[in-house]
């Protein structure tokens, strides 16, 4: 790989990063798991003058739980997810994480990068938004905490401000009768989504008392279909019910035309895989044990 | 006996109409020894253990590294070059820009006749950039950083022209891209056999395609080119250590370029990651890096693609596009008559072609036994990276084009896909058997491979499953493809495209020796791969001298001085199991031979009482029932370094025995377009079973079977690897990869992100079973393998077919994803028609 030249500084701390960050101003950037950013640079697609390392510092790949909340290190890997007590109890998180990339990726990828990228193909966003995620970020000056909804503002674009990093992700633990599922349609192992789609229902009965979706790959940013949810939400969840709401979730994209096919054409994707999703959702929430894999060319 | 045309005088083309087959049965080998066996490959070892030597991994001292500066447009005039920024970057030795280029070299040879023979090919581009991606400066530096930061420092002015972007566009001849010769057509001819408007009078059906188009893809190898050249200031000797796996070829183009002798010239392979053909063309960034390491005061010139150069700018397979097809049929559906017209994109520059313009001719009818046949096929450049010889090469473009033609001619005459194969299938009681064209089909037993694929996959199952899911509104397809794989070539076809191609027959050198301690050494100056070399051709020595695989050593890889090699060595088009291992069985031979003369004398027994074989000391000769023996040791001692006293007549042992073999072929009618162009037909037939999703469109191979006859196997375990990477590769062309272009010449595929090569995920598990019908052609009953026609593009454009004729979608592309199926479901919804197939049936 040929990237054009930088300056590497090795940071002892996220602490150390930030205030790194903050000396180096906007033209460094911090280096994760490398597996968004090290492909682009290669590209010569974005040259930052200094990277700054977060990837040696021992201690930020937990997952834990605490207080009803799972927190999420700064580096911890996909592969961490994957095998994290967070993703037995959390199936989505498990869909999610088991199916990016291939094995390498997953092992160097952190779930907190992803997220600071903000590609709008990525798989993380629209899951954490389907659950209720904080985003935790440093700065010299101290700590804040946004809601991921928020966090997200335009494709590649986040609210971090100079000088500010990411410390960790705090996502809900679910409640019992509450079961989510997060599936994809990719071209082959090693490639971002075509379309995606996120649900978690909670259900009360044979009812849908709560529903949330997101819509991955099909505008800039995740789209959060309210109105697909509401479809959903109060409904036993028949056929019916659950085309309506997914009819909406298509119409509540307007998804590009591109490489990976036709506007009309992603929207079919988003019906099919919502269709399946919440079906999977709905198994989950009544505590049946699923497994699932995202749709392959 | 075979005629040998290179002892001979050059006779000139026989034009008598060639009735006999032409080629003379070999000898055939014994069935029970190494030959046969599913052994595990002498590579895999280092292979595994990350131990290969591949070119990147050669580091030599003082050698510094090459960037190239590579226009963005597909077609534009550079009006300016201004690499002076570039070469005051610290680090950077020198640079090269096209107008140099157009004073040090001349333009490659082309292989094509006039006005193509004008085309001006350079290593890079001169005054027009004719392709995105096409170098236009070189940057050399201390180190491959420092040449990319530089080559970003290159000024280029360009003043964009017209991409011409198809075959099509390209034969208006409204934006000639290659001034010198006036046209973009590359070729045109016409191939007509039979008679062709008599068999359109007899036919009780016409069925007429006006337009089907088989797409653009690539192989993709896992490494991409690579190249150090050295340019030796001390005596003028040019060296390479490089990739190219056709490389007799590439410097038989790149010495008269350079205008050195090609003595001077040394080429090096090593491991190789993959060629699969594309490999072949990369010398013109051989001649780049001789010119670089001249410029740079004789050091030794690295250059490694980047994948997205390779994605760009190394080579694509052919696209062609099939126009105004009819076909004939009489009563019972069997094929009577064909007349189409095909135009095939090339590319910026001809490079290897226009071979691709008759290379499909050696499967012009397919496994099909019509005999009249008009196809009018034309060839032009056009503003795309120029193609080479992909896996499969021409043959697979014609392939598909009959498999479909067989296929939409079933479904509109309602007859079921496997008896439609079966009605128009060359029969086996047929084999030999001669094409229209002239061609010599060896061997098989196509009705016996659909019968086993139809059992392994569960045909039956299938249809029922099929019919099943039909009453509720699923659509599944079931698609039959039968291929061929034809090996060994013929080069005298080159003469059908340009009488005055200086190429025929076809020759591999091999050389067995026992070394001074007696160890057997093979030295093959083939180019594997991947394809198992060095086991195979271990087999076969095995079985000569009676040893074991692990007393012989195999000197694989081309080395112009260090190892043997003909015009014709290199590993291309299916051969080696024919044309390689022929060459190493005559030379082991010759070494068996002196070996016996040899320990006839010193165990003082007549030959005839004398066995080879394994004893306590080695490997040794012996007489047979006693234990008087002479180990190879022995025997190598005598004749190297213990030779005082050897009798006259073992004066002319050397124990050191090279033998070349030729393929048994003459030269093709060049009037008619007739004669025996390969030696081998392997055939493959694969079924799939394709489910169409009615929402997405997407489809999802739900059951898949391959079949493969390559005659005698020499290792069934390669073999079997060879038909899985196949099958990869065919359903990757057929479902998610194509190097497709917008309409302003941007290569939108560029990285893997957007080529998706295929992956493990999409492909389904794969029945595998295998036929044997021996070749009559070569002495092992083998027949080249390693291609594989392709047979899953085939047989899954049948099952999408199949899945879809009820919706009135007819397939005739190539390529078909989601997306595209998607949008011929949307159009039918809308009443829409997709594609112009009609049928014509006639009172008979
Ligand atoms: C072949 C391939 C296929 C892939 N396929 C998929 C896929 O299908 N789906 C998918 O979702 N992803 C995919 N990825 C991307 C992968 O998930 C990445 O791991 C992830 O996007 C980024 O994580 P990282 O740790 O590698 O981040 P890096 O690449 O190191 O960094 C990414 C960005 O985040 C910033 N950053 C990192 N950490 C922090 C922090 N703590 N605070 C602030 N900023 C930070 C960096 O500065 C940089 O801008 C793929 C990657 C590859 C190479």
């Amino acid at each position: 790989m040929y990237p054009r030249p930088f300056t590497y500084h090795r940071a002892a701390s996220l602490k150390d990063a930030a205030a790194t960050l903050a000396e180096l101003g906007p033209e460094a950037k911090l280096l994760a798991g490398g597996q968004s950013l090290v492909p682009l640079m290669k590209l010569r697609l974005s040259s930052p003058a200094a990277l700054i390392d977060v990837g040696h510092i021992q201690g930020l790949n937990y997952i834990r739980a605490e207080n009803g909340a799972f927190r999420i290190g700064a580096l911890a890997r996909h592969t961490d997810m994957a095998q994290s007590a967070a993703a037995r109890h959390v199936p989505i998180l498990h869909d999610c994480a088991a199916g990016i990339a291939d094995v390498q990726v997953r092992n160097w990828g952190t779930v907190v990068g992803s997220i600071a990228e903000a590609d709008p193909t990525g798989d993380w966003a629209p899951v954490l938004l389907v659950l209720d995620t904080e985003v935790e970020c440093l700065a010299n000056h101290g700590r804040r905490s946004l809601g991921l909804a928020g966090f997200i503002q335009d494709a590649f674009t986040t609210a971090l401000r100079p000088g500010e990093v990411m410390q960790e992700l705090r996502v809900k633990a679910t409640e019992r009768g509450s079961g989510g599922c997060y599936l994809a349609f990719k071209r082959c192992a090693p490639v971002y989504a075509s379309a995606s789609v996120a649900v978690q229902l909670a259900l009360e009965g044979a009812t849908c008392r709560q529903a949330r979706v997101a819509l991955g790959a099909v505008a800039l940013t995740p789209v959060v279909a309210t109105e697909s949810a509401k479809a959903l939400e109060g409904s036993d969840l028949n056929a019916k019910s659950i085309a309506r709401a997914a009819e909406a979730a298509a119409a509540s994209c307007e998804p590009p035309c591109d490489g990976r096919g036709s506007t009309e054409y992603k929207r079919a994707l988003i019906r099919k895989l919502f269709t399946q999703a919440v079906n999977v959702a709905a198994r989950r929430a009544r505590g049946e044990s699923v497994e699932v894999s995202h749709h392959y060319a | 006996m075979a005629d040998r045309s290179s002892t001979a005088p050059r006779r000139e083309p026989e034009l008598l109409p060639h009735q006999e087959p032409a080629v003379e049965k070999p000898a055939r080998a014994p069935r029970n020894g190494w030959v046969g066996r599913p052994i595990e490959r002498k590579e895999e070892q280092r292979h595994v253990r990350g131990r290969g030597k591949f070119i990147d991994d050669f580091k030599l001292p003082g050698m510094v590294h090459m960037c190239l500066v590579r226009s963005p447009y597909a077609h534009a005039r550079i009006t300016r070059v201004d690499v002076s920024e570039a070469e005051q970057h610290p680090g950077v030795i020198c640079t090269l820009t096209g107008a140099e280029i157009a004073k040090l070299t001349t333009p490659y040879i082309e292989i094509g006749p006039d006005p193509s023979a004008r085309i001006q090919d350079y290593c890079m581009a001169v005054d027009l950039a004719r392709y995105q991606g096409e170098p236009v400066a070189a940057v050399i530096a201390i180190s491959r950083g420092a040449a990319e930061d530089a080559a970003e420092l290159v000024q280029v002015e360009y003043e964009p022209l017209t991409p011409v972007m198809s075959a099509e566009q390209a034969l208006t001849d409204a934006d000639v891209i290659h001034p010198a010769a006036g046209t973009n057509k590359v070729w045109q001819g016409t191939f007509e056999y039979g008679d062709v408007e008599q068999a359109f009078r007899d036919a009780a059906t016409i069925v007429h395609i006006d337009r089907m188009h088989f797409h653009r893809f690539s192989s993709t190898p896992l490494e991409n080119n690579a190249i150090i050249g050295h340019w030796d200031q001390r005596d003028e000797n040019i060296r390479f250590w490089c990739n190219n796996s056709f490389p007799t070829i590439g410097i038989q183009l790149v010495a008269p370029a350079l205008g050195v002798h090609i003595d001077r010239i040394r080429v090096e392979t090593h491991d190789i990651g993959g060629s699969f053909g594309i490999k072949i063309t990369n010398y013109p960034y051989m001649t780049l890096c001789a010119l670089a390491s001249r410029k740079a005061g004789g050091k030794p010139v690295k250059w490694t693609e980047t994948r997205t150069e390779h994605m760009l700018a190394s080579a694509h397979g052919n696209e062609r596009t099939f126009l105004d097809t009819r076909v004939a049929l009489d009563r019972d559906g069997v094929i009577i008559g064909i007349d189409s017209r095909h135009l095939d994109d090339c590319g910026a520059y001809p490079r290897y072609e226009p071979l691709g313009c008759v290379i499909w001719t050696q499967v012009f009818a397919g496994v099909y036994r019509f005999r009249n046949a008009r196809i009018n096929f034309s060839q032009a450049v056009t503003n795309k990276c120029p193609v080479g010889p992909n896996r499969g090469y021409s043959r697979m473009q014609q392939l598909w084009f009959l498999e479909r033609c067989v296929d939409l001619c079933a479904h509109e005459l309602g007859i079921a896909a496997d008896e439609m194969r079966r009605r128009n299938y060359i029969r086996p009681e047929q084999f030999p058997y001669t094409t229209p064209n002239g061609c010599i089909y060896d061997s098989g037993n196509y009705p016996g491979m659909l019968k086993l694929a139809q059992e392994r996959l569960g045909w039956e199952h299938w249809k029922k499953e099929q019919e099943k899911g039909r009453a509720e509104g699923r659509l599944i397809g079931l698609g039959i493809g039968t291929t061929l794989d034809s090996g060994t070539n013929n080069f005298g076809q080159s003469r059908i495209v340009n009488p005055h191609a200086p190429f025929s027959g076809n020759s591999q050198a091999a050389n067995v020796k026992l070394d001074m301690y007696g160890e057997i050494v093979v030295s093959v100056g083939s180019v594997p791969q991947g394809q198992g070399h060095e086991t195979t051709a271990s087999q076969v020595v095995c079985d000569v001298l009676s040893v074991t695989p692990d007393m012989v050593t195999v000197r694989a890889g081309f080395d112009t001085e260090r190892n043997v090699h003909t015009g014709h060595t290199g590993t291309y088009a299916s051969q080696f199991a024919v044309s390689g291992l022929s060459a190493v069985h005559g030379a082991a031979q010759k070494l068996r031979k002196e070996l016996l003369r040899l320990a006839a004398y010193a165990l003082n027994a007549p030959e005839d009482q004398l066995e080879l074989g394994i004893g306590k000391q080695g490997a040794e000769v012996r007489v047979r029932g006693t234990d008087r023996a002479i180990n190879y040791w022995g025997l190598a001692n005598i004749i190297n370094v213990n030779n005082a006293g050897l009798p006259d007549e073992l004066q002319d042992v050397t124990l050191n025995c090279r033998y070349t073999w030729r393929a048994p072929f003459k030269i093709p009618d060049l009037e008619r377009k007739y004669g025996n162009l390969t030696l081998t037909y392997s055939s493959q037939l694969h079924i799939a079973v394709v489910e169409v999703d009615t929402d997405t469109g997407n489809p999802k191979i739900l059951d898949y079977c391959a079949i493969d006859d390559c005659g005698v196997m020499i290792n069934p375990r390669i073999v079997e690897g060879q038909v899985h990477g196949a099958t990869a590769h065919g359903i990757g062309a057929a479902l998610i990869e194509n190097c497709a272009y917008d309409d302003s010449g941007n290569m939108v595929a560029s990285t893997f992100s957007e080529y998706t090569p295929i992956t493990s995920v999409n492909i389904p598990n794969v029945k595998y079973g295998n036929m044997e019908t021996p070749s009559p052609h070569s002495y092992s009953g083998a027949k080249g393998m390693g291609e594989g026609g392709a047979a899953p593009v085939h047989a899954i454009s049948a099952a999408l077919q199949d899945a879809l004729y009820p919706q009135g979608i007819y397939i005739t592309e190539s390529f078909n994803n989601g997306d595209s199926i998607f949008s011929m479901l949307a159009a039918r919804r809308q009443g829409r028609s997709t594609a112009g197939v009609r049928t014509e049936r006639r009172a008979k």
